[in-house]
């Protein structure tokens, strides 16, 4: 094959001017994100409208609130609701900021293609720094130019006003996305970049909490709008709305305050100057991002960042003589391991590999932070609403964590195969080996979630033990049913060589354990009843009689709680039968199950990012 | 003669206390193939980085082509081309879309751009898929638009870290005439790579790194008068040179040479 390639060029090639490259690149992640959008399924357009819907519907309300209290007070109270605001403003683009620079600086594709390019390293710093501003326009939206825009028609404000809305939200949008980056930048120093997707699962947790924290605002402010008035609350922080005065928070109110005053000079002169802080403030940022890396202060990859723990002992030396290795069994060698030894080392391996996979823990962090939350809420407000809104979150995460880790078993390095087929433990000795590694973590987040929840909320000892029973019926049940769904359902992308289990798949395991989990919890409370249950049983009314919508569904809920008022030994009787019956049917069925598939082989689906090549195969 | 288009002085990284690469002195000709080998952990990858820009040295220089990486780096960084062991490409972006945006950082003509870009894809034979996304092709796929990227703005040097690893026999094979016609034509090529075969067959010249020194350079001919071996591979001399001795047995007696 004739080999034609340009010849070498002789000369470097010719510089551009800043704009140019700046629009070069500046196209190119334009491109990027509109390839990205064209390729999203259906199912990610339907999740971010019903976020955006969820949202706007809070901030509506938020605003509708705010709205009222603003109409209430005097300007200058105002001016420091509205300072506040700012500071939250700022607060959540920080927040979403330093997510945006991790990833866009961080975990980025392409920051070593144009490191090693003729462009010049402020250019690329330069769109990234504009990509991670854009990701911070809805804050800035949110929180700065709304609060401004409104702010002006609450006080019916001149057409000069706006111009000092813009330029205290510009401000706004540089300091929030400057203290974004300058954040980031201590992040990105502490976190090695093979710790990269661990620390984006920290920040994404937290997002979620904070996300939870969002939504529980609006019927936070409901349950306690007797208690808590709002405009005699800032009414009697005068003097902390005061201090506000000399921060960045401060200066943009104090200028939509002058602005609305119609005293022009003042409202330019603060936002004037709050912009140019922001300015400083960027340029700041921008040129220590741009040293840090140029510097290798911030490591680029992870060769350098692994090369600072570099051992020095390098050397390839082997201690021993290959004539000393035993290559090959003795002839007539027939000793065997015990299947439990086999069993062990299964879960062993994988508790390891749980153990040893930040990942992991920080999934499973989150729930248990919400937890605390919810339970920190309802210590501190003790509001029946509180309790019931803890009720539902604990739920959701026991029916989300349920069989959940045993979901991941088969999959989770793809190594699965080789012990089904290769080493021989094929059968019991692997299922109960991947049933144990699952059903120990399980357990302890269990317990965590419910009896940690029950014991925080200082219930009944009856409730507390019924609680810590039915956590460990559940994590053996529920993860006989993960284990079962793990090895039909495994889909592997050779592209990024770790198993995952199909959507589909998982949705129908967290209904069958929705199912069993009720069955279960109907029988651990006939066998020990919380006295809050039986208590709550005695003062309600009988079931109404007649044609009452949903009357079918509550007299069956009637007719089950029946025999908690039953004397104990019929009750205890029905209750054995009912948990253990059960259990045993869904334990011992599913692990049956999984391990006829084991002797077979583990399912697995085939798929590309493309998902056109899809075929399901038995290894 | 030929003229230096690679040359280091007293280049050295320190993490702490540790000299990853320690006091390199190289000196590489156009026309020349340059094999740079060394046990893992050397420092090879470190030494490219830092010749490519990506690194900044804890002391001394690095120039391509005569201009200083450090302190003229555009124009140090428009002669040069690397390709690395891992692919990095934009999965959103077509192959097409790549090379364009590669012809453009490098300030190529579109006209020109899009000719070449034909030209290399039909050679490494992804003409037909160039208009697929990147996420879809495969190690070696990648590997081979990495390999059209770096060739598509002429660099007068290339450096390359294991570029062989996932490339199929025919492919490789693709790859070492290409090398061979890069210097041919009078481009420096810096090749960094564990298979000592092919930098047996292909390299003019080679230098081993042990724990960040340049313990040895040369053509194997004179590393085989180096050692005091004449007839041996270039295996037997790079494990007598790094210490791999007793690594070489367990290999032999692998092979069934231990008798």
């Amino acid at each position: 094959m004739k080999i034609v390639i340009p010849p070498p060029r002789t000369q470097p090639p010719p510089t551009q001017s800043f704009m140019q490259d700046f629009k070069l690149l500046l196209g190119n992640q334009m491109r990027l994100g509109w390839n990205k959008i064209k390729h999203w399924p259906a199912a990610a357009w339907f999740g971010l409208l019903g976020l955006a819907i969820g949202f706007l519907g809070i901030f509506a309300y938020l605003g509708y609130v705010a709205y009222g209290v603003l109409k209430a007070l005097p300007l200058e109270i105002g001016q420091g609701f509205l300072s506040l605001i700012f500071m939250a403003g700022i607060a959540a683009q920080v927040f979403f900021g330093i997510t945006a620079a991790f990833v866009i600086l961080y975990m980025s594709e392409d920051l070593e293609l144009f490191f090693m390019s003729p462009v010049p390293l402020r250019v690329v710093f330069a769109v990234k720094s504009l990509s991670i501003a854009n990701s911070n326009l809805i804050p800035v939206i949110l929180f700065s130019f709304l609060p401004g825009i409104f702010y002006g028609l609450l006080f019916q404000a001149g057409a000069a006003y706006y111009v000092f809305v813009l330029l205290v939200g510009s401000g706004f949008w540089l300091i929030g996305t400057a203290l974004a980056v300058l954040i980031n930048l201590v992040v990105m120093r502490i976190v090695p970049p093979h710790r990269s997707r661990e620390a984006v699962g920290v920040i994404g947790g937290l997002g979620g909490i904070l996300i939870a924290l969002l939504f529980q605002i609006p019927s936070m402010i409901m349950a306690s709008e007797q208690q808590l008035d709002i405009s005699n609350w800032l009414l009697s922080q005068k003097q902390l709305l005061n201090v506000m005065k000399y921060f960045p928070w401060g200066w943009g109110s104090q200028a939509l305050a002058a602005g609305i005053a119609k005293n022009f000079f003042s409202a330019l002169g603060w936002s004037l100057l709050l912009l140019l802080a922001g300015i400083a403030l960027f340029l700041v940022a921008f040129s220590l991002l741009e040293k840090g890396f140029r510097q290798g202060w911030i490591s680029l990859n992870q060769v350098t960042a692994k090369k600072r723990s570099k051992s020095k002992d390098t050397a390839t030396t082997v201690a021993f003589k290959p004539k000393d290795l035993q290559f090959t069994a003795p002839a007539g060698h027939t000793k065997k391991a015990p299947a439990a030894a086999g069993m062990w080392a299964v879960a062993k391996k994988d508790l390891l590999y749980m153990r040893r996979d930040t990942r992991e823990w920080l999934g499973y962090l989150t729930p248990i932070l919400l937890m605390m939350f919810f339970v920190g809420q309802y210590l501190f407000f003790k509001q029946d609403q509180m309790k019931a809104s803890m009720i539902t979150v604990l739920v959701m995460y026991t029916v989300m964590f349920s069989g959940n880790m045993a979901l991941q078993s088969f999959g989770r390095e793809g190594e699965a195969d080789w012990f089904l087929n290769s080493v021989p433990l094929a059968g019991w000795p692997v299922v109960w080996g991947k049933l144990l590694g699952a059903v120990v973590p399980t357990i302890i987040l269990m317990q965590a979630l419910l009896v940690g929840t029950a014991v925080a909320m200082k219930g009944s000892a009856s409730l507390t033990l019924m609680l810590a029973v039915g956590a460990v019926l559940l994590a053996f049940g529920a993860s006989a049913i993960g284990l079962f769904y793990s090895i039909n359902n495994a889909r592997y992308n050779p592209e990024s060589p770790q198993q995952r289990i199909s959507a589909g798949a998982s949705l129908m395991m967290y209904l069958i354990n929705l199912v069993f989990m009720m069955i279960l919890a109907l029988g651990v409370v006939y066998l020990i009843p919380p006295e809050e249950l039986v208590i709550m049983l005695k003062s309600m009314p009988p079931v109404p009689t007649g044609e009452v919508p949903l009357t079918g569904l509550i007299r069956f809920f009637y007719i089950i709680s029946r025999p908690l008022l039953w004397v104990p030994v019929w009750r205890i009787v029905l209750g054995v039968i009912v948990t253990f019956g059960s259990w045993a049917l869904v334990f011992f069925g599913f692990m049956a199950a999984t391990v006829r598939q084991s002797l077979k082989g583990l399912k697995i689906e085939s798929i590309t990012s493309t998902k056109k090549k899809s075929r399901k195969k038995l290894l | 003669m030929s003229e230096i288009l690679i040359r280091t002085h007293g280049l050295t990284k320190r993490y702490g206390d540790t000299a990853v690469v320690d006091n390199l002195n190289l000196e590489i000709k156009g026309g020349e193939i340059f094999g740079f080998l060394g046990p893992n952990g050397a420092g090879k990858t470190t030494t490219i980085r830092m010749l490519t820009g990506l690194l900044e040295p804890s002391e001394g220089q690095a120039f391509i082509c005569g201009y200083d990486i450090a302190r003229e780096a555009a124009q140090a960084k428009g002669m040069l081309a690397y390709v690395p062991d891992q692919p990095k490409l934009y999965g959103k972006l077509t192959a097409k879309e790549f090379l364009r945006l590669v012809s453009a950082l490098y300030r190529i003509p579109k006209e020109m751009a899009e000719e070449r870009a034909k030209q290399l894809l039909s050679m490494f034979g992804l003409w037909e898929r160039a208009d697929e996304l990147l996420e879809g092709y495969s190690h070696g796929m990648r590997q081979k638009v990495v390999l059209a990227a770096a060739l598509i703005h002429q660099p007068r040097v290339i450096l390359l870290d294991e570029p062989t690893v996932g490339l199929d026999p025919a492919s490789a094979r693709l790859l070492k005439d290409v090398l061979q016609e890069m210097a041919r034509q009078g481009a420096a090529v810096f090749l960094s790579t564990h298979i000592l075969e092919i930098a047996e067959r292909m390299c003019d010249r080679v230098g081993i790194l042990k724990e960040g020194k340049l313990i040895a350079q040369g053509s194997p001919d004179e590393l085989r008068q180096m050692v005091g071996f004449s007839g041996e591979s270039l295996e037997d001399i790079f494990l007598e040179l790094t210490g791999g001795h007793e690594t070489a047995e367990l290999i032999k007696s692998l092979e069934g040479n231990n008798e």
